[in-house]
């Protein structure tokens, strides 16, 4: 695969709300290979994402779930859900810039 | 227990409610609401399904639980939970048991708080934020237009202790509809709120996914099963796992009123090729009880068009025209008198970056076509429309370099092109009380209804 990107190893790629203040993002591996890969490369870094989501890398938390292949990545929303210059109220559109993420593996990106 | 569906309104089959009851259900359970489809519905009182939708959900499960003469238990009544949800919720089924002629004791549990009461809490610093959290002040507890408190499993256990057959709650954790009553008959609350969790959603958890439908749950004093009520249908043990992922922060840990709830030990694992068997949920106690304010407030009326750019050079400089819509519309509504604190205009741009805004990847590929939405809420109605007008004849008729199509910029799709879309709401509180008793913030009321289902005075 040439520039692999995260989409490439996700059959699940999906974000959603959890609470109307709080942004979640789903990825669930197509298969054990894929989540190891994934999970052993520099893709899924707090600061790389922080700066695709403009918000402050101390808030993107990464939570790894093996039980189902997934990694699970929460931030806060940048407005409350609805709010007036809100674009996505179920925030069910916002995994896009993670699709995009490069995935290189460790020491040779 | 059965949980009848996501959500009253959503649906469910015939056949696997009628396929359900025959294996020995002790309880039905439905949640009815969430605050995913945003503030306005909590703020306007409003459900966010049909009202045929409620009726058909509710007349169908009314019907079974009182045939096998067990609870039915309704959380977040009418989408929001507040009082004119309630309201709502209560006419329906009201209107069924007479239709039905039926016997029953019904509970309404109310969840909007006095207000006198949160004001006193946060001046006592017993209202906590929740991540990211927001500064919360008196005034908004005052005056915002609706606050919901969700209450957990205390008030509906209360209901089935003193009778009641049917309840109907106001703002309500959906996990506490199933961990009710396996918490008064000495069950594992681990175990019980874990697989309320997870058959909250109804058959979310299942597939194939065509619709809505029933999910069986059993509880046992070391793990417990969910099956699909619909025999075509079946869970395995990664669609039962991930679901403890589903619009929750953390797949390991489900914070509750009464404490918080740990699945990072669970075992998941496949007892026939339809039903999963989840043991290791654990329990923790939470030291203060809690539950989650949920406010919503009026911030104004919206107004807006939809139209369509198709002109090239248009698009190339799609930026500086959309400042320039912006700019000349603060001066046109000035000199209606009508200042920029008074409005905010939303210019979305569907086709470029209307979705995901500043963090759109690919924001320098430029479309053939934009969508473009104007967007005005202001303090009024009037007010809305005065500045959207204002708006749409800049976006029609403003000059932009290089431009050739002088009779106008913008395809409009139909005549009126302003539409009044009404109030709109914003989440005004999104924090957590402390309470002294799990029951304070929730009253019961209690209505009998006899043979002929009138209401017993």
């Amino acid at each position: 695969m040439s520039n692999p990107k995260l989409m490439d190893y996700a059959r699940i790629l999906r974000s959603k709300n959890a609470g109307a203040f709080v942004l979640t993002i789903d990825v669930i591996f197509k298969d054990q290979q894929a989540y190891d890969h994934v999970t052993r490369s520099a893709a899924l870094d707090a600061q790389i994402i922080a700066n695709r989501y403009q918000v402050p890398s101390e808030d993107v938390r990464i939570i790894a779930y093996p039980q189902v292949l997934a990694i699970k990545v929460t931030m806060p929303r940048l407005v409350g859900s609805g709010d007036l210059a809100d674009s996505d109220v179920y925030g069910s559109q916002q995994h896009v810039p993670l699709m995009y993420l490069p995935v290189t593996t460790t020491g040779t990106a | 227990m059965l949980a009848a569906t996501a959500c009253i309104g959503y649906g469910f089959t015939k056949e696997a409610l009628e396929a359900a009851m025959t294996q020995g259900i002790d309880f039905i359970g439905a949640d009815a609401g969430s605050m995913d489809p945003g503030p306005y519905y909590l703020g306007a009182g409003k459900p966010y399904v049909s009202e045929q939708s409620i009726e058909r959900d509710l007349e169908l499960l009314l019907l079974a639980a009182r045939k096998a003469d067990v609870p039915l238990i309704i959380g977040s009544c009418g989408g929001g939970g507040g009082e004119p949800h309630l309201e709502l919720t209560r006419s329906i089924v009201q209107a069924l048991i007479g239709r039905h002629k039926l016997s029953l004791k019904l509970a309404i549990i109310h969840s909007e708080p006095p207000r006198e009461l949160m004001v006193r809490r946060l001046q006592e610093g017993r209202i906590h934020g929740i991540w990211p959290g927001f500064d919360l002040n008196e005034e908004t507890l005052e005056k915002s237009t609706r606050i919901v408190a969700m209450m957990g499993a205390d008030p509906l256990i209360e209901a089935i202790s003193r009778g009641a057959d049917v309840i109907l709650a106001g703002r309500c954790s959906d996990s506490a509809i199933y961990a009710a009553v396996p918490q008064m008959r000495g069950f594992s609350p681990g175990l019980a709120w874990h697989l309320g969790k997870t058959i909250e959603c109804g058959a979310t958890i299942a597939s194939p996914k065509t619709g809505q439908d029933c999910i069986i749950g059993t509880l046992g004093h070391d793990s417990f099963v969910v099956e699909p009520a619909h025999p075509d249908k079946r869970c395995t043990p990664s669609s039962v796992a991930a679901h403890t992922m589903y619009e929750n922060p953390s797949p390991f840990e489900f914070v509750e009123p009464s404490g918080i709830v740990d699945t990072s030990q669970c075992q998941y694992e496949a007892i026939n090729d339809r039903a999963v068997r989840v043991s290791g949920s654990t329990f923790t106690p939470a030291s203060r009880y809690t539950v989650k304010l949920e406010g919503a407030d009026l911030c104004g009326w919206r107004a807006i068009v939809i139209a369509g750019i198709r002109d090239p050079i248009l698009i190339a400089g799609i930026r500086e025209f959309s400042e320039q819509i912006k700019e000349r519309t603060a001066q046109q509504a000035l000199g209606m008198g009508i200042t920029t604190d008074q409005y905010t205009l939303t210019i979305r741009r569907y086709g470029l970056d209307a979705v995901l805004g500043s963090r759109e990847p690919q924001a320098y590929e430029m479309p053939h076509e934009i969508g473009l939405m104007l967007d005005v809420v202001a303090q009024t109605e009037q007010q809305a429309l005065a500045v959207l007008a204002k708006a749409r004849y800049i976006a029609m008729h403003t000059e932009f370099d290089g431009r050739l199509c002088t009779a106008g910029n913008v395809a409009m799709p139909f005549s009126p092109s302003d539409v009044s879309v009404g109030p709109a709401y914003r989440f005004t509180v999104w924090h957590a009380m402390e309470l002294d008793d799990p029951l304070e913030v929730f009253p019961i009321e209690y209505i009998q209804f006899n043979e002929s289902g009138e209401k017993v005075e």
